[in-house]
């Protein structure tokens, strides 16, 4: 399967939030190259790990806006319409085959981190987003989730808050146990982080069957936060988690396969 | 040549952001919570800015972030200074090929891994942690950057907790932190 690009839908201007440092342009390459999954190969492989339902889910439409967006469209060079900036973000992830079970493509952003300006791009589609949002807290997934978040919530100038394993947060926490694929994990948060009424994004790197999105999302709307959006650089279609999210939204750069 | 910032007038604010937990995660530790400077945006980008004011045009083109709170402020810096960032991991999470650096906690041993071709000969890293106790993590980190040619320049860290000699175990290298805890 052939990584899908999603264009941004709401992108207001190109400005990078961050100064442009003098060695933008020098490429910095993995020297272990990137391994792209030929077609047959990843739908045998997928078999194995996803419940496909005999009703296919209809072709996935182009990222959505939220209701209150407002803002122009761009136009946008590509073919697709899709932001320029997408192509190179897709293609400096890098797909582990097997890992960390025969089975299981994973998908590897640490490549795109190495790439100074794709992960900037990265992080600059999702500001652009989210900056006249009146979104006050991103709440970030423990690890990769740190990679993200922190970046966005600095140039949005939300509070930053780390959704954890167990026991990991000193101080008083309140936990969400969700449903992995064999038994449970939990999820933590610091009580007095977020208030009531405060809006808030989450972020992940990647959205598989949208548990982990799931159980942070009930803790943000536990203690009476509006969960505005989930946000992740990669999904993963064929595992349905958006639909697991209920009445949230997701919003998304690039799909995996 | 390391530094404390006492005198820029950021550094109280940041300072007073950061919660002490007694007793976490057993008896008799204090546990520095820098959680608490992440819910105040002001106080959270004088951090990352008092870093890149430090790193900016020193031609560094890594920033090694040590798992998890590592994670939380290194890419910013990373992103601000125009270098990459590379997640240095407890075993078994990165895929793919890496190299792994042993350490000695005080009772027992970790690991730390890094990717192997994340960084080539001859670049110049910071390493970047929320907190120095012991120093053993952050040793095991310039290791790791060391053993495939990198240059560690320094080792920066938020808070040090200089009772416990960390900054002595560092080989020679230079340690940069913003506050202290005694």
């Amino acid at each position: 399967m052939e990584i899908m690009h999603k264009a941004s839908s709401s992108l207001s201007c190109k400005i990078s939030f961050f100064p442009s440092p003098d060695n933008i342009d020098s490429p910095r390459t993995l020297a272990t190259p990137f391994r792209h999954s030929s077609a047959s190969s990843n739908s045998q492989l997928l078999q194995l790990q996803l419940n496909r339902s005999k009703n296919h889910r209809p072709a996935l439409s182009p990222l959505r806006c939220t209701a209150s967006d407002s803002v122009k469209r761009q136009e946008m060079a590509g073919k697709d319409g899709q932001d320029p900036r997408i192509q190179k973000i897709s293609s400096a992830i890098r797909v582990i085959p097997d890992f960390p079970k025969p089975g299981i493509m994973f998908q590897d952003i640490t490549t795109l981190l190495l790439d100074t300006k794709a992960f900037r791009d990265t992080i600059d589609l999702f500001v652009e987003r989210y900056k006249d949002k009146n979104i006050s807290v991103v709440a970030g997934i423990e690890a990769r989730g740190f990679i993200f978040g922190p970046p966005i919530a600095l140039a949005i100038g939300a509070k930053f808050v780390p959704m954890r394993k167990p026991n990991k947060l000193p101080g008083e926490v309140i936990s969400e146990e969700y449903s992995l694929e064999y038994g449970t994990d939990k999820m933590e948060m610091h009580v007095g982080a977020v208030e009531a009424g405060e809006r808030a994004l989450i972020i992940d790197d990647l959205i598989a069957t949208g548990g982990t999105l799931c159980a942070a999302i009930r803790l943000l709307e536990r203690v009476g936060v509006h969960v505005v959006e989930c946000a992740c650089v990669i999904e993963l279609p064929e595992l349905k988690g958006r639909d697991r999210l209920g009445d949230k939204p997701l919003f998304v750069l690039v799909d995996g396969a | 040549m390391s530094a404390y910032r006492d005198e820029d007038p950021r550094i109280q604010g940041i300072k007073t952001k950061i919660r002490v937990v007694p007793n976490f995660p057993k008896p008799g530790i204090m546990f520095q919570d820098i959680t608490t400077l992440l819910l105040d945006p002001k106080a959270f980008k004088d951090t990352i800015d008092l870093f890149v004011e430090r790193y900016k045009g020193k031609n560094i083109s890594v920033v090694a972030g040590i798992e998890a709170r590592g994670f939380i402020f290194g890419p910013p810096i990373a992103l601000a200074i125009g270098a990459k960032f590379v997640p240095l991991r407890k075993p078994r999470k990165l895929p793919g090929e890496v190299i792994s650096e042993e350490y000695i906690l005080e009772y027992g041993r970790d690991c730390l891994e890094m990717h192997v071709g994340a960084v080539e000969p001859g670049e110049r890293a910071l390493v970047v942690d929320d907190l120095i106790a012991t120093g053993g993590t952050l040793c095991a980190a310039m290791n790791l950057l060391e053993r495939v040619g990198a240059e560690v320049i320094e080792c920066a860290c938020l808070i040090e907790l200089p009772e416990l000699q960390g900054r002595g175990r560092l080989n020679g290298k230079p340690l940069y932190v913003l506050v202290e805890y005694q």
